[in-house]
């Protein structure tokens, strides 16, 4: 079960829970499970099929653009973390 | 760095500076030269905010030659939970004075240069050009795209931090040899995922953490020690009190940094609605309706502490979380479906997300309207929350 990081802005998705366990063989499959179940993070996190811009997605601490996008594989041993771009100074 | 590379010979360090540098002086990796560098540097530093606040401290402190401080605000006491170079006797005064006088309080040698504007197109290359290094402390999206760009064209180094609620983001663009800030996110998000401080909150430790990092980077760019961090970004969770490292990826195709220097024009960046609901309306027009219209029901979403410096006449206080929650719950729905509705926050936000929340839940988008830019904006009389609830239409 691959291991998702869930930064504060989001965990009122997941009760709070920063980390979450994820059975899932790309990226893609983690993102539509993590979804699951809330359209309004599922807006937050794409627009249409695509990832938003403002959010990034990364496996094992690279870029997901730097490997394979949202098809990415993932085992059991990674992890993924998602942050997206913030403006507060 | 360009100052390091230079031809011109370092400055000398006098008896004074000898013995307040001491403890760099004695880092092996540090030692008299980077001190001369750091000396010979400047840093220009936009916003004097919960970042700029820590890495002016430090900057200062650490003998950087010249510091340049951009900033149009005065100091409000909303800002000293988290602004620590400011502080109640510098209340209402110029951030960058107040700012400059406990700078110079910790090192006198420092040469201060103030810019009392707001950052903006008409300003943007004039100002960073003066400067080696550019820390962006600012507090809104389109001012860092726009420092992004400026820092591309001008091919300056930019060390970007970034901070809401528990979270903190640290990277330094430099577009010479690797991302800049459009390439990780070439587009800002659409107004309703882009709450600021004000409206998120924000712990008032974290944009001292960050802001520390800043100056960290700001001083090994100059002095040119260690590795400094580009094409990665520090993602610091306060709550769980982790720091993930990540690797990040220049974009080829990146619109601005892809582009020659000289054919990258800067342009304002603007925030959008994801997709637009509701109607919205002009503070003006708001307030000739108000007094036309004695059904028009107006809800202030914004959080209680936020309602103390008054609300617009009339209005009726129901926080976002709490419609929400209500809008969740069977029963009466929490406002009427029948009458037009102002939803109203501070900047305009919360109450466009308000709207999508009441579209949602069965309410007529017609009749459901934003007043733009919020309570920011409103040009007309505000009442204390008491004194505010409506009136049976």
């Amino acid at each position: 079960m691959a291991v998702l990081k869930v930064p504060s802005s989001l965990r009122r998705y997941t009760n709070q829970q920063s980390r979450m366990t994820l059975s899932a063989g790309t990226i893609q499959e983690a993102l539509e499970h993590f979804s699951q179940g809330s359209a309004e993070l599922r807006n937050h996190l794409f627009s249409g099929a695509a990832l938003r811009k403002f959010v990034v997605i990364c496996k094992n601490g690279q870029d997901i653009r730097l490997l394979d996008g949202l098809a990415t594989p993932l085992d059991s041993a990674d992890e993924v973390q998602i942050f997206a771009s913030v403006a507060g100074g | 760095m360009d100052n390091a590379t230079a031809t011109t010979p370092l400055p000398e360090l006098s008896p004074g500076e000898l013995r307040r540098f001491g403890r760099h002086l004695v880092l092996p990796e540090f030692g008299l030269e980077a001190q001369r560098r750091l000396k010979a540097g400047s840093v220009l530093l936009i916003g004097l905010g919960g970042l700029g606040s820590p890495s002016s401290l430090y900057l200062a402190a650490a003998g950087v030659g010249r510091i340049g401080l951009v900033d149009a605000d005065v100091v409000e006491e909303t800002n000293l939970q988290r602004q620590i170079v400011h502080g109640h006797t510098t209340l209402g005064r110029q951030k960058t004075e107040s700012a400059a006088a406990r700078m110079l309080d910790l090192n006198p040698d420092l040469v201060i240069e103030r810019h009392d504007v707001r950052f903006g197109i008409d300003n943007a290359v004039e100002l960073i050009s003066q400067y080696d290094v550019v820390i962006d402390g600012t507090d809104n999206f389109p001012t860092r795209y726009l420092v992004n760009d400026t820092c591309v064209k001008l091919g300056k180094p930019n060390v970007y931090g970034g901070v809401l609620r528990f979270d903190g983001q640290l990277s330094v663009f430099d577009a010479r040899v690797g991302p800049c800030y459009r390439c990780l996110f070439p587009e800002p998000p659409p107004i309703e995922f882009a709450p600021n401080c004000a409206e998120a909150g924000v712990l008032g430790v974290l944009p001292g953490v960050i802001g520390a990092l800043q100056a960290t980077e700001a001083i090994k760019l100059l002095s040119g020690i260690g590795t400094p961090m580009v094409g990665r970004m520090l993602v610091y969770d306060g709550l769980d009190l982790s720091f993930d490292t990540l690797n990040i990826a220049k974009d080829h195709d990146c619109p601005v940094c892809s582009k020659a220097r000289e054919d990258i024009v800067l342009q304002e960046t603007v925030m959008v609605c994801a997709a637009p609901v509701g109607r919205s309306i002009s503070p003006v027009a708001l307030q000739e309706r108000l007094k036309q219209d004695k059904a028009l029901l107006v809800v202030d979403v914004r959080n209680p502490s936020e309602w103390l410096p008054g609300r617009i006449a009339g209005s009726l206080g129901l926080p976002k979380p709490e419609l929400e929650n209500a809008l969740l719950r069977a029963g009466a729905p929490p406002l009427p479906k029948d009458r037009d509705i102002v939803l109203v926050c501070q900047s305009g936000m919360r109450s466009t997300a308000a709207i999508r929340s009441l579209v949602a839940a069965g309410y007529d988008s017609g009749r459901l309207y934003n007043l733009e830019q919020g309570m920011a904006a409103w040009p007309g009389e505000v009442h204390p929350p008491e004194t505010c609830e409506p009136q049976p239409s």
